[in-house]
């Protein structure tokens, strides 16, 4: 709930906050020599314009808060299941960062399943068949793409000539 | 009349079977190329143009094109049944495809996308055998001014497209542009936001953007809403054929001309592209519609309305890469490249010295968007067979298509952690109910419309002199108008809904 409460407002700081960001880092890049119009143009005005817009949201939601509060009455809660969420994004993170040293094969087949794991919905957790799916899975893409495509994925520290 | 007999010989040559077999073949690889999220219509071309060296020249170009054909149209299946495009131009397809697909109209989605892929590029392949030399002429003559004028008025249309959320479209908008700054600038290539990163100078790619924005999102949107039940296999209502009436059919066909003549239009300007095409499209008929609201929740005409344009681009995007050999895009550009291997050189000279090749290249667009038709139709069935994959499956074996596409872009592992920064901005976008269309949008068009401007301003040395050319003019007045005319109405929305609340 209090991302529906307090969404318009944060959104509206957090691209002030970010304009200012934007403004400071624009002003001190190097003017152009040769022309008026340099590389600081347009981070400029993207910048003062994103600021408005961003004033405007704020200033209108606060101003109406109490508006906003009485439509979240009328509306049904939400339920979300955030433990998923944060799973998968952690166990992605890994796979992207392991996948250059370890090597695409050993990386997926490891990833695969967990990811799979953390999605299924209890009870279809059935961890043969999923392994199962994923080796074959990886060993196809890597085929495919080592020679039907002809681009070499990361092999890591399984390092074949084949 | 020289132009029909002359594409009569070539119908005549390419109805070989060995070449039609190439060509089905081409157009095959180029559908599955384009429908998987991460793999592209332009790297399906790379990886064929090799293949072509022991062809003859016009053979070799027909597979091209072929596969061409087949890459952007792949695009709308998975844009359709998953909710993710499969190439940049059919981004606009989700939109619309996606909830109809929702709803149990997979078929009927896919049907509409098949038939008006179809009828969209047939439609620019007859404007390019008949008018491309004076259409050539007319492209000449836009300046860097007019393509400003172009990108600011596409730019504009994020505002009709965030429409009753305005201010957090526009400023997703921004968040699009500044993203596009990242990198080394246009003209003077100075580092901007590099933050002394080395990997951060060639800024973000289009690909790995896209793919984190809308495939990596709706896994981490899938994992959130799994376990409430909301993720059920979607039912599939049985159609036949295409799943939809004649009299839809002649119902869309306004809209069909329409968004053909715009994704042509779109496809003759060198450097706009297939997805802006798309885009625009769907904008104009949500505007031009009766019923605009029901645009987004499963309405038939987006889905027309984005694949007329996107296929009609390809004919377009033909015009000067043959007429002046002026490549529009990364897929042209390569086509260019094949032109160069068989000791052909596009230009005007192309249509006197080897009309042969010429020809081919138009009769085999027109073979090969039947192939597509009857290919896809085929498929249809067999597509939507991937919907009855349970999502704890299919998601994270998309996730990892998505990685290797994202480095089979650029061998790069870079892009393939930028997919999983853009995958958590469309999380967050998501989660604070920011629409994510103005910022693929303004991604897209943001670099363009910086390094135009920069360049018109060398050119005519005022942003004032800019408005001495009249199509500049056009283009910009309408881009402000819509601005203002939008503002209005989200300003008088917003009024009306405090007064009902009695405030």
């Amino acid at each position: 709930m209090f991302l529906r409460k307090y969404g318009n407002i944060i959104v509206g700081v957090f691209f002030m906050l970010l304009s200012a960001a934007l403004i400071t880092l624009a002003l001190q890049l190097p003017k152009s020599a040769v022309m008026d119009i340099g590389p600081d143009f347009m981070p400029l005005v993207i910048g003062c314009v994103t600021l408005g817009i961003a004033a405007l949201l704020t200033f209108l939601n606060v101003k109406n808060f109490k508006l906003h509060l009485e439509e979240l009455e009328s509306a049904e809660p939400e339920e979300c299941d955030y433990r998923r969420v944060a799973y998968s994004f952690v166990v992605t993170v890994v796979y992207v960062l392991i996948l250059q040293p370890v090597g695409f094969i050993i990386s997926t087949i490891v990833y695969l399943p967990l990811q799979m794991m953390i999605l299924a919905p209890v009870g279809k957790r059935n961890p043969v068949i999923l392994v199962v799916i994923s080796v074959i899975f990886t060993l196809v893409v890597f085929a495919l793409f080592r020679y039907g495509f002809k681009i070499v994925l990361p092999a890591g520290i399984f390092t074949i000539n084949l | 009349m020289a132009a029909l007999a002359n594409l009569g010989n070539a119908f005549v040559a390419i109805c070989t079977p060995g070449s039609l077999l190439t060509m089905a073949f081409g157009v095959f690889v180029g559908i599955i190329f384009g429908s998987i999220p991460g793999l592209s219509a332009s790297m399906a071309v790379a990886l064929f143009l090799p293949l072509t060296f022991g062809m003859t020249p016009s053979m070799g170009m027909n597979t091209l094109v072929a596969v061409y054909i087949g890459g952007i149209s792949g695009g709308l299946i998975s844009a359709i049944l998953l909710n993710m495009p499969g190439t940049a131009s059919s981004i606009a397809t989700c939109f619309d495809g996606h909830p109809m697909a929702q709803r149990g109209e997979a078929i009927k989605a896919l049907g509409l996308g098949i038939v008006f892929s179809f009828l969209g590029s047939v439609f620019s392949f007859i404007i390019l055998t008949f008018g491309a030399p004076l259409l050539a002429d007319i492209a000449l003559k836009f300046t860097p001014a007019e393509n400003f004028g172009i990108c600011f008025f596409a730019l504009t249309m994020v505002a009709i497209l965030s429409s009753g959320n305005m201010l957090k479209g526009l400023l997703a908008s921004m968040l699009g542009l500044m993203f596009c700054l990242v990198g080394m600038a246009p003209i003077d290539g100075t580092p901007r936001f590099t933050f002394g990163s080395t990997q951060l100078m060639a800024g973000f790619d289009t690909l790995p953007t896209l793919i984190g924005i809308f495939a990596i999102s709706e896994i981490l949107i899938t994992a959130e809403e799994i376990s409430t039940g909301k993720v059920n296999i979607i039912q599939i209502k049985k159609a036949k054929g295409f799943g939809f009436s004649w009299q839809e059919f002649v119902q869309q066909l306004p809209n069909f001309f329409r968004s053909s003549l715009i994704g042509t239009g779109i496809g003759i300007l060198p450097g706009i592209g297939g997805s802006t095409s798309g885009m625009l499209a769907y904008v104009t008929a949500k505007n031009m519609s009766k019923h605009p609201e029901e645009f987004g929740k499963g309405c038939p005409d987006g889905v027309v309305a984005t694949e007329s344009a996107n296929n009609a681009t390809i004919g377009g995007a033909m015009i000067p890469l043959l007429v002046l050999g002026i490549p529009g895009d990364g897929v042209t550009a390569m086509m260019l490249g094949g032109f160069l291997i068989h000791g052909l050189s596009a230009g005007p000279l192309l249509f006197v010295k080897n009309a042969d090749v010429v020809y081919g290249i138009f009769a085999a667009c027109m073979v090969c968007s039947l192939m597509m038709l009857i290919i896809e139709f085929g498929g249809i069935r067999i597509f939507v067979q991937l919907l009855k994959i349970p999502k704890h499956i299919l998601m994270p074996l998309i996730l990892v298509l998505c990685c290797v596409g994202a480095y089979a872009t650029n061998n790069r592992i870079f892009d393939v952690q930028s997919i999983i920064l853009f995958g958590v901005v469309g999380y967050l976008f998501h989660k604070f109910r920011i629409p994510t269309t103005p910022f693929v949008l303004s991604f897209l068009i943001g670099e363009m419309m910086e390094t135009y401007l920069r360049r018109g301003l060398m050119q005519y040395k005022s942003f004032g002199a800019f408005f001495e050319r009249p199509i500049f003019d056009a283009f910009f007045f309408i881009a402000v108008v819509i601005l203002v005319w939008s503002s209005l109405k989200e300003f008088k929305a917003f009024k009306k809904k405090r007064a009902e609340a009695g405030h």
